[in-house]
């Protein structure tokens, strides 16, 4: 026992020892002492080595914000001022501008958008932040869910004021469906105070133009310049920290999937004999207790029932919460009467739906699609949650999709299915994925001729057209 | 509060700077729309006399967009625009290119491809016509020295844009075509809808030549919306010759051979064959897309397609 304690006590002098041999040692002699580490050390002693890593720590509700604006506008040198002011306050790490101006190779792969994620927190939350390089590059990820925006900062320089493609920045928004933003005047140390004023009026005037709350949008006026610097605490340090404050309250914290009401998509029924049917599947969101009401909806179907029992692990469980793999006993119902792809939810708060409108990003050749282009009434395999069914595509603002193109999409569904707005989907033919999408809008059930039409052929719909004519 | 305080304690030390008048500086830029830097400079220099600094601003206007322009020079521009227009026998493409797909949608951007676009098809107007189809490739450097219909060089409007968006932006390419007065040019540009003075401006873009050899001539007209619309979205590298398909469908490059984008049972073959129309060539244009530049090209260099 005492030697395991010496041991324990040696091993960090040891590997910093180590450490120092490997600084000094050439790049080819390295390979070699890595190699005497893995196999001379025990295995407690390689567990340090992930122990340097931080833990992230979830004291604080996170909220993803992103800034906008022009390229010169100094949205960068404001994300590094923010970093700046508060890792004085020891709640971030300081940031220099290099480290943040999108690396090229980045966006040369083209995988994601060359965003720099950067993690800060104020004293009530912790933030992700992202900057937008372009509409199509947010739109994709967006869609994908590599990067997600509940708040956005617009960035305006004092010197220039809006310029034309500020509302090309806001129709990004509006898009997708940022409600909440603050705006941050830049470069005041080069401008004077009635022109900070002037352009804080443009902003308004824009802003409720084009349909934000412009009246009451909180504006902050100052220099992220002399932040970074240092100089002029008034509008450097001090109006970083206002905006801070004011990002705090006026973007609202998203709410979390635990507190959102309990949604299961079945994935297997089974009947056990002398107790019932039993639903399997992961909780998406929510809590679920023995005792609660449930609804299973699908497949032109709506059941209630009331859940029994929870298992995990064939163990009880008094309650089950977001993530969770279940199996769930429900009441009064015949394995037959549920199938994959219905959904267990609370009673009143999911609807089916066949007739969507989506935006979807359509893969190009080299990420594994197609290179035909889309072009309306293609039937294609529509894939969300644990349910797939056949959906006709409308592409209703142009006359086809090119692939690596983001689009406005109808879908119309052979049957209606358990949709909400926001749920993701992939889109396949074949075994081919297509896309993937995410819906933006559910439109009115299809009448009983739309559903008929959808398995019409060509030649049947130019006839019909022909014929209305 | 907080804040006015804090910036009038800040500028206590610039007084001079309240010369100009606000209700002045907030028209003058309304009216104007320049920056309000440069504004406010034009209010100062004339003793805030709105209608002398508005004049001195529109006299500036080139002189500190080509100043703007100078600075943003090389500053990469991938993304941009491509404009088509056709009349029956002139037809035009032309990318232009800008730094973010933001500028890309707005208006200031989208009227100078519809000006270049313009210009190139007056210039290829008074080409004179050697063979039944001539093209000819502008490049960068030629595009730039072209008149616009006003008698202003293309360069000029540019830099004016550039002044106003802030942002870089260049002329990457042109493609003109005139043809013999039997051969038709139609165009088609991706996403479509957006047509400025009868430029189709898209992301993407091409024009066919065709040859028909019925009367119908509004039968030529859909026929070739279709083929262009097939070969902007499919990409065809050639028209090809009636030997040898390709084995796998999905790979073929040869127009002719390639199923038609609006009906997969036919091939362009076939539908050209049934509405006897003969396409005597195409070309596409894609914005962003590599190409490998020739050097020195003169101006009156004509390729031809047959």
């Amino acid at each position: 026992m005492s030697s395991i304690i010496v041991a324990r006590a040696l091993a960090p002098a040891v590997h910093r020892s180590l450490k120092v041999l490997l600084l000094n040692a050439t790049l080819k002699k390295c390979n070699n002492y890595s190699k005497i580490i893995q196999s001379g050390l025990p295995a407690y002693s390689q567990r340090r080595f992930y122990a340097e890593k931080k833990v992230f720590e979830r004291t604080k509700p996170h909220c993803n914000v992103g800034t906008i604006g022009h390229v010169d506008h100094g949205k960068t040198t404001l994300t590094a001022a923010i970093t700046k002011v508060l890792s004085d306050a020891k709640l971030a790490e300081a940031k220099k501008y290099q480290d943040i101006d999108n690396a090229p190779e980045e966006k040369a792969r083209g995988i994601t958008i060359n965003v720099a994620h950067i993690e800060y927190q104020t004293e009530n939350r912790h933030y992700g932040h992202t900057d937008c390089p372009g509409h199509a590059d947010y739109i994709k990820n967006m869609i994908t869910g590599a990067a997600q925006m509940d708040g956005a900062i617009m960035v305006v320089a004092a010197t220039d004021g809006v310029m034309p493609q500020t509302r090309e920045h806001l129709l990004l928004a509006k898009q997708i469906g940022v409600k909440h933003i603050v705006v941050f005047i830049n470069k005041v140390d080069a401008a004077d105070k009635e022109m900070v004023e002037l352009v804080e009026m443009e902003i308004r005037e824009l802003l409720t133009e084009m349909g934000f709350d412009g009246e009451n949008i909180p504006i902050i006026a100052g220099s992220a310049l002399c932040a970074l610097e240092g100089k002029n605490p008034e509008i450097g340090q001090d109006a970083v920290l206002n905006l801070l404050k004011e990002v705090d309250a006026y973007i609202p914290t998203p709410e979390r999937e635990l507190d959102k009401p309990f949604l299961l998509p079945v994935e297997h029924t089974y009947s056990i004999p002398g107790r019932g049917t039993v639903v399997t599947g992961r909780l998406e969101r929510g809590v679920v207790k023995k005792g609660a009401e449930c609804e299973f909806v699908g497949y032109n179907k709506v059941i209630k029932s009331t859940v029994t029992g929870i298992e995990m692990f064939h163990q009880i469980l008094e309650e089950a919460q977001a993530g969770d793999q279940l199996g769930a006993l429900v009441r009064g119902i015949k394995r037959d009467d549920v199938k994959r792809g219905m959904v267990m939810a609370k009673p009143g708060t999911v609807k089916s739906y066949d007739n969507i409108e989506t935006q979807v990003y359509i893969l190009s050749k080299e990420e594994g699609g197609k290179s035909k282009p889309l072009t309306s009434f293609i039937q294609l395999q529509m894939f969300c949650r644990t349910w797939d069914c056949a959906v006709q595509v409308v592409v209703p603002d142009k006359e086809m999709v090119m692939p690596g193109e983001d689009s406005k999409l109808v879908l119309r569904m052979m049957r209606p299915m358990v949709l909400e707005k926001g749920q993701r989907f992939t889109l396949r033919d074949g075994s081919q994925t297509l896309g993937t999408g995410v819906v933006t809008k559910t439109l009115p059930m299809l009448s009983e001729d739309d559903r008929l039409s959808l398995t019409e052929g060509k030649k049947a719909r130019e006839k019909k057209a022909q014929n209305e004519k | 509060m907080l804040l006015s305080k804090t910036m009038s304690r800040f500028f206590s030390t610039t007084k001079a700077g309240f010369a100009a008048e606000k209700s002045l500086l907030a028209s003058l830029r309304k009216k104007t729309g320049y920056t309000f830097s440069n504004c406010k400079k034009a209010l100062d220099m004339h003793n805030n006399d709105v209608i002398k600094a508005e004049e001195w601003l529109k006299q500036q206007a080139q002189a500190l967009g080509w100043s703007k322009a100078t600075k943003l020079e090389g500053r990469q521009t991938t993304q941009g625009l491509i404009g088509v227009i056709t009349n029956r026998n002139h037809g035009v493409l032309v990318e232009v290119n800008c730094e973010t797909d933001f500028v890309a949608r707005n208006k200031e951007f989208q009227k100078i491809v519809e000006e270049t676009a313009i210009t190139c098809l007056s210039f290829i107007n008074q080409q004179p016509l050697q063979k039944p189809f001539i093209k000819v490739l502008l490049e960068s450097e030629q595009i730039r020295n072209l008149h616009a219909l006003d008698g202003k060089l293309l360069q000029d409007h540019l830099a004016l844009m550039i002044g106003s968006i802030g942002e870089n932006a260049s002329f990457k390419r042109a493609a003109c075509f005139k043809t013999a007065e039997d051969i038709k040019l139609i165009g088609y540009a991706h996403p479509s809808g957006n047509v400025v003075n009868n430029v189709s401006i898209g992301r993407l873009a091409g024009i066919v030549a065709l040859k028909g050899y019925s009367k119908n001539i509004e039968n030529l007209d859909l026929v070739g919306k279709g083929i262009c619309q097939h070969i902007v979205g499919m990409n065809p590298k050639l028209i090809g010759t009636d030997a040898d398909p390709a084995e796998n469908k999905d790979e073929e490059v040869s127009l002719i051979h390639q199923e038609y984008l609006l009906d997969e049972s036919l091939t362009i073959k076939e539908l050209l064959s049934q509405n006897n129309v003969e396409v005597v060539g195409f070309k596409r244009f894609e914005c962003g897309e590599n190409v490998s530049t020739t050097t020195n090209q003169p101006l009156q260099y004509v390729e031809t397609c047959q």
